[in-house]
C-alpha cells in the first residue's frame, strides 16, 4: 500500500485541481460555446418579457435592443475564449509537469540505491561521450581560424600519389603561370632558430615564409604587421613575426614588443607583429616566422624539394580548373628542365583535409566506441527501470484505476528517466572535464588543435542532447511496458509484478544488446592491443636501449665554409666519444624516429640516368661510430674508417634493402652507384652492406637507405641539413649523459645549444604515441563496457532470482538438487548472453574494417582476438550470473514458502 | 422614459467599470449561476438601477475564467435547456474579499467628500 498513502498520485483525478470539469469532459469548440451562451441569454430575456405580458414579437425586438451589438460581442468572446483555452491547457500541462517532477523527486529520494547506480552509470556514459565529442569538435568539427578554409589548398609536386613539397624553382614557375589563386601561392620552409637575448637562450621551431603567406592563409596579426614584399628579399629580411604562444611565453604578452630587436641565430631581427592565438594550430606548430627571401640562385633551382606551398582558390574557381592549369605548367617544366623535372606533375589537396589527416578517422572511431559505451549504460538503466516498473506495478495500477490514462502514466515514467538523465548529464559534465584532461594529457602532442578542446557551451549542449536521447532510449520501453499492464491483475497479484523474470523478452533483448555491444568494443580493443604487441615485438633493426640522441644546428650565418662545418662536427664527435661511460659516439644527419632524413634518387651502374631508373633512397651522412652506437650490423663488407677522406675514393654503405633493389642477385660490394652530386664525385663505390632499419617507426617497413662518410658529404648537402644528431651509447643510464654531452658540445662551440635531447627509447615510444593513445582509450572503453554489461547481467539474474524465490523454494521442497537449481538459473542467464555474443561477432566482423588502417600485422577479423574476447565475455557473464544462482540454490524452502 | 433608461445604462456602465467583476463574484457566492441569472441578480439587487448588457457581462466572465477566479461548466437550466454555469473558485473568493474591502474604502472616501460640505 506504501506508495499510495497520503500522496497525490499524479494522473489521478483530484478534487481541487485547476479545472477538473473542463479536464474531464469534452469542451465544445469556442465558436459553438459563444453562440450557445449568447442565444440562451436572449431566449431567457424574451421569455421573461413575455411572462411580464409583452407580446412575443415585441419581446424579441426589445431583447435584441437590450443585447446591443451582438456581432461585436461574439467576436470579442471568441477571441477571449480561445486565449482562455490555450492558457488553461498550458496551466494544466505545467501543473501536471510540476506534479510529475515532485513525484519523481520523491521516488528518486526514496530509492537512493537505485538512484545512485542509475545516475552513476549514465553519468559515466554521458561524461565519456561528451569528453570525446569535445576532442572531436576541437580537432575535426570546429571551424578553422582561417578565412574561408574550404578555398585554401596545399599545392605540391605529386609524389607517391599525393601532392607533397616543391622545389623553389618549380614554386616560382607555377606561381607565375597560374592566375586562379588569390594573392598567388605562398611558400613555407621550416627552420629552427637560436633565440638569445636578456633571458636564457632557447631553441624554437619557426618557418621562413613568403610575404603573402599570412594573406593566403587568411589570418591577420593582432599586433603590428606582417612582412612587406620588400622585406621578402635577401639583405632586407631581418624581420620576424611572433606566434601568440611565443609572445606570451617569452615576452609576457607585452604590446610594447613590436619594433624591438630580437637576437636570433647571432643576428638582430626587428619584431614586426604578433599573430592571434587561434593561429597556433597545434601545440607544437612553428612559433615565429621570418621572410624566406629567395636568392636568384634558389629561384633557379628545380631539384631541391622542401617548400610547403599553399594557395587560396579564387571564388568560383574549382580545383579541377586549377588542375588543368597545373598540368599545363608541368608539361612545360618537363620540357624546360628535362633533368630535374622529367616526370614532374602537380596536384592540390584541401589544406584542412591534409591538416587534420587521419585523426579524423581515429577520433570518429573513438566517438563511435564511446557511443557504444553510452548505449550499454542506457541498457543497464533501462533494466533498472524495468525492474522498478515491475516492483511499482501496484502503484501504477492504483493510478490507472483512479483514472490516469496510459499517456499520462508514460509521461510520468518518462519524466523520471528524463530527470535521471539530466542529473546524470550534470554529473557527467564534471566527469567529462576529468576525462578530457586525461585524453589531452595522454594524447600525442602533434594532434592538431586538441589542446583547444574544452567543456564549453557546445559540449554542454551536446551533453544535454544525449541526455534527452538516452532518457528516451532507457525510459521508453519500461514506461510503455508499465502502462500496459492490466491494473486488475496487478492489484490482485499483490504488486509483485507477474511478468517479471527472464522469460521476459524485453529484458532478454537488453542483455543481448549489451553483450553484443561490449563484444564489438572488446574486439576493437583486442585488435589494437594485438597490434601494439606486434609493434613492440617488431625488430626495428637497431638497438635503442642505452642510446642518447640530441640535435644541434650549425647556423648558416656563422658556419659558411664546409671545411669549418666538417671540422666542428669532427670535434663534437671526438668530445662525445671521450665522455666517461660512453662506449661509442657518432654524428649523423638522421638518427631514426624523428625529423630529418632527405631522400635522393640513386642510379646503379649500368643503368641510364633517367628518372625511371632512380631508386629513391634515404641518405645518412655518418661518422664511423654510427653502426656501433645504434647497434646496426654490417652484414657484408666494411665500415667507414679514417681512410675515407674528403679527397679519397668516394665510398658508400647501402642498406640490405637497397642492395637487393639496386643489384638483385649480385654481390653489391665494389659496385658503383651514382648519386647526390654531379660529376665524378657522384660516382660512389659500395664498400659495405648494413642491416635494414625501420627509421620511420616500427609500423613502417624498412625503405632503401644509404650512408656516406661525413668527410665526403656533398658540399650542396649543407643547404639541406644544418641540423644533425649527436648519438652516444653507454652501458649505464643514457639519461645521465645529458649534462656531460651538453658540456662536451659547449666546449667545442659555446654558441651551439643541444636541443631535442632524448633517449632512443623515448623516440621509439613517441613514434608509437598515437597508436598507444588509441589502444589505451579503446581498451579503457572496452573495460568500462564490459563492467557495465556484467553489472547489467548480474542485475537481471539477481532480480530473476528474487522474483522466483517461492518457485525455487517449491522446486527444492519437491526434491530438486542445489546443482539443478544453479543449472536452471545459469541456463536462463546464459541464453541471451550466447545470442548477444553471436550477434556481436557478426557485427564485429562487419565493423572492424574501420580499424584496419590502425592495425599492424593483425587482420581485422583475427580469429584469435575474437576467440579471446568471446572467452572473456562469457567468463565474466558466467561469474556475474553465478553469484545470484548460488544465492538461489541456498534458498531455504520453508522460509521461502512462509514469506507469502 | 426610454431615453432616460438608456442614459442610465450608459452612466452605470461607466460607473461600473472595474467593479463589475466584484459584483459578479458577489453574485456567485450564493452558488453556481448562468450568465442571464447573474445579470438578473445584479439588476434585482440594485432595483434595476444597474443594468448589464451582454457586451460587458460575457467578456468579464471569460476574463475571470482565464484568471481562475471562476470556473465554467455546462449543465441544464431550471427550464431544461443546456446552459453554461459559472461558479466561484477559492481564488475568486479571495479576490472578492480584497475587492470588496477596496470598494468600501473608495465609497467611504467619496461619501466623505460629498456629505461633508
Amino acid at each position: 500500500m506504501g506508495p499510495v498513502r497520503g500522496r497525490h498520485l499524479p494522473g489521478a483525478r483530484e478534487p481541487i485541481a485547476v479545472n477538473p470539469f473542463n479536464r474531464v469532459f469534452w469542451r465544445p469548440p469556442v465558436a459553438d460555446e459563444v453562440d450557445d451562451e449568447l442565444s440562451f441569454h436572449l431566449e431567457m430575456r424574451v421569455r421573461d418579457l413575455v411572462e411580464r405580458g409583452m407580446d412575443p414579437v415585441a419581446a424579441r425586438r426589445e431583447a435584441q435592443r437590450r443585447a446591443g451589438d451582438v456581432e461585436r460581442t461574439r467576436v470579442t468572446l471568441r477571441g477571449l475564449g480561445t486565449g482562455r483555452n490555450r492558457h488553461m491547457e498550458r496551466t494544466q500541462y505545467f501543473g501536471e509537469l510540476r506534479q510529475d517532477l515532485a513525484f519523481t523527486a520523491r521516488q528518486l529520494f526514496k530509492n537512493p540505491g537505485f538512484t545512485a547506480v542509475a545516475l552513476l552509470t549514465l553519468a559515466l556514459g554521458i561524461g565519456a561521450t561528451t569528453a570525446i565529442f569535445s576532442a572531436v569538435y576541437a580537432v575535426v568539427l570546429q571551424p578553422f581560424p582561417l578565412r574561408e578554409p574550404s578555398r585554401l589548398m596545399l599545392v605540391g609536386e605529386v609524389w607517391e600519389g599525393t601532392p607533397q613539397v616543391m622545389s623553389v624553382g618549380n614554386y616560382v614557375d607555377v606561381n607565375a603561370a597560374i592566375p586562379d589563386f588569390e594573392q598567388g601561392l605562398s611558400a613555407l620552409n621550416y627552420a629552427s632558430y637560436n633565440l638569445a637575448d636578456e633571458t636564457a637562450p632557447e631553441r624554437v621551431v619557426g618557418a621562413r615564409v613568403t610575404a603573402n603567406y599570412f594573406d593566403v592563409m587568411g589570418v591577420r596579426p593582432i599586433l603590428g604587421r606582417t612582412f612587406t614584399a620588400d622585406e621578402d628579399r635577401p639583405g632586407s629580411d631581418r624581420v620576424v613575426v611572433l606566434s601568440h604562444r611565443l609572445w606570451t611565453r617569452r615576452f609576457g604578452a607585452s604590446a610594447a614588443i613590436v619594433g624591438r630587436e630580437l637576437r636570433m641565430n647571432g643576428a638582430g631581427y626587428q619584431i614586426a607583429g604578433v599573430m592571434p592565438a587561434s593561429f597556433d594550430l597545434t601545440s607544437d606548430s612553428e612559433e615565429l616566422w621570418t621572410p624566406i627571401a629567395f636568392t636568384p640562385a634558389q629561384r633557379a633551382e628545380h631539384d631541391e624539394h622542401y617548400l610547403t606551398v599553399n594557395g587560396r582558390l579564387k571564388p568560383n574557381v574549382s580545383r579541377r580548373q586549377v588542375q588543368s592549369q597545373l598540368d599545363a605548367v608541368a608539361l612545360r617544366l618537363r620540357h624546360d628542365f628535362p633533368k630535374d623535372d622529367e616526370t614532374i606533375s602537380f596536384g592540390t589537396v584541401p589544406f584542412v583535409e591534409r591538416f587534420v589527416g587521419d585523426y579524423r578517422q581515429r577520433l570518429l572511431t573513438l566517438l563511435a566506441a564511446v557511443g557504444l559505451v553510452l548505449l550499454i549504460a542506457c541498457g543497464n538503466v533501462a533494466n533498472l527501470l524495468l525492474a522498478r516498473g515491475a516492483a511499482r506495478a501496484r502503484e501504477i495500477a492504483v493510478r490507472t484505476a483512479l483514472g490516469a490514462g496510459q499517456g499520462r502514466i508514460v509521461r510520468q515514467l518518462l519524466t523520471e528517466s528524463l530527470v535521471l538523465a539530466l542529473c546524470a548529464a550534470a554529473a557527467g559534465l564534471v566527469l567529462a572535464r576529468g576525462f578530457l584532461a586525461a585524453v589531452i594529457a595522454w594524447s600525442p602532442n602533434d594532434v592538431p588543435r586538441l589542446d583547444q578542446a574544452r567543456i564549453d557551451p557546445i559540449a554542454l549542449a551536446f551533453a544535454v542532447g544525449i541526455a534527452l536521447v538516452s532518457s528516451v532510449i532507457c525510459g521508453l520501453a519500461p514506461a510503455l511496458r508499465a502502462s500496459r499492464r492490466d491494473p486488475q491483475t496487478a492489484l490482485r497479484d499483490g504488486g509483485r509484478g507477474s511478468t517479471g523474470g527472464l522469460r521476459d523478452r524485453l529484458r532478454g533483448a537488453l542483455i543481448v544488446a549489451e553483450v553484443a555491444l561490449s563484444l564489438l568494443l572488446l574486439v576493437g580493443a583486442g585488435l589494437l592491443i594485438r597490434s601494439a604487441i606486434a609493434l613492440q615485438r617488431t625488430d626495428t633493426g637497431f638497438e635503442p636501449h642505452g642510446v642518447l640522441s640530441a640535435r644541434v644546428t650549425l647556423p648558416a650565418t656563422s658556419y659558411t665554409e664546409p671545411a669549418r662545418i666538417q671540422e666542428t662536427l669532427r670535434r663534437i664527435d671526438e668530445a662525445a666519444a671521450g665522455i666517461p661511460g660512453v662506449s661509442s659516439a657518432a654524428i649523423t644527419s638522421f638518427a631514426a624516429m624523428g625529423s630529418g632524413g632527405g631522400t635522393n634518387g640513386l642510379v646503379p651502374e649500368g643503368r641510364a640516368p633517367v628518372a625511371a631508373n632512380f631508386i629513391n633512397s634515404t641518405l645518412r651522412v655518418i661518422t664511423p661510430g654510427f653502426f656501433a652506437t645504434l647497434g646496426v650490423p654490417i652484414v657484408k663488407g666494411r665500415n667507414f674508417n679514417d681512410g675515407d677522406r674528403a679527397d679519397g675514393q668516394r665510398v658508400m654503405i647501402v642498406s640490405a634493402r637497397l642492395a637487393a633493389v639496386a643489384f638483385p642477385g649480385q654481390d653489391p660490394i665494389g659496385k658503383r652507384i651514382n648519386c647526390c652530386e654531379p660529376g665524378p664525385a657522384g660516382q660512389k663505390v659500395i664498400v659495405g652492406v648494413a642491416g635494414d632499419i625501420r627509421s620511420r617507426g616500427p609500423a613502417v617497413a624498412p625503405r632503401p637507405e644509404f650512408y656516406l662518410p661525413l668527410p665526403q658529404t656533398p658540399a650542396v648537402a649543407w643547404n639541406w641539413f644544418r641540423t644533425l644528431y649527436v648519438v652516444v651509447r653507454t652501458t649505464g643510464d643514457p639519461a645521465a649523459l645529458v649534462k656531460p654531452l651538453n658540456a662536451a658540445v659547449t666546449r667545442v662551440d659555446r654558441d651551439l645549444p643541444l636541443f631535442d635531447v632524448r633517449t632512443m627509447d623515448q623516440r621509439l615510444a613517441s613514434s608509437l604515441a598515437t597508436a598507444r593513445f588509441n589502444t589505451l582509450l579503446l581498451t579503457l572503453l572496452g573495460a568500462i563496457g564490459l563492467a557495465l554489461a556484467a553489472t547489467g547481467i548480474y542485475g537481471v539474474i539477481a532480480y530473476f532470482v528474487s522474483q522466483r524465490t517461492q518457485e525455487i523454494g517449491v522446486r527444492i521442497a519437491l526434491g530438486a538438487t542445489r546443482g539443478s537449481v544453479v543449472r536452471l538459473i545459469l541456463g536462463q542467464a546464459l541464453r541471451p548472453v550466447v545470442i548477444g555474443a553471436a550477434v556481436g561477432v557478426a557485427a564485429s566482423l562487419a565493423a572492424s574494417r574501420v580499424l584496419s588502417s590502425q592495425l599492424f600485422d593483425v587482420s581485422p577479423t583475427d580469429p584469435l582476438t575474437i576467440a579471446a574476447v568471446l572467452a572473456t565475455l562469457v567468463g565474466v557473464a558466467s561469474v556475474a550470473s553465478a553469484v545470484p544462482a548460488r544465492r538461489a540454490a541456498a534458498i531455504d524452502p520453508t522460509r521461502a514458502l512462509q514469506a507469502e | 422614459m426610454a431615453d432616460n433608461r438608456q442614459s442610465m445604462t450608459n452612466t452605470s456602465s461607466e460607473l461600473l467599470h472595474g467593479t463589475l467583476d466584484t459584483l459578479i463574484l458577489k453574485t456567485l457566492t450564493a452558488g453556481r449561476r448562468h450568465g442571464y441569472a447573474i445579470a438578473g441578480a445584479i439588476e434585482d439587487a440594485t432595483d434595476g438601477v444597474v443594468e448589464i448588457e451582454e457586451g460587458s457581462l460575457y467578456p468579464a466572465l471569460y476574463r475571470m475564467e482565464r484568471k481562475g477566479w471562476i470556473e465554467a461548466e455546462w449543465g441544464v437550466s431550471e427550464l431544461g435547456r443546456r446552459a453554461k454555469f459559472y461558479r466561484l473558485t477559492p481564488k475568486g473568493r479571495r479576490q472578492l474579499v480584497a475587492q470588496s474591502a477596496e470598494w468600501a474604502r473608495f465609497a467611504a472616501a467619496i461619501s466623505r467628500v460629498l456629505v461633508n460640505p
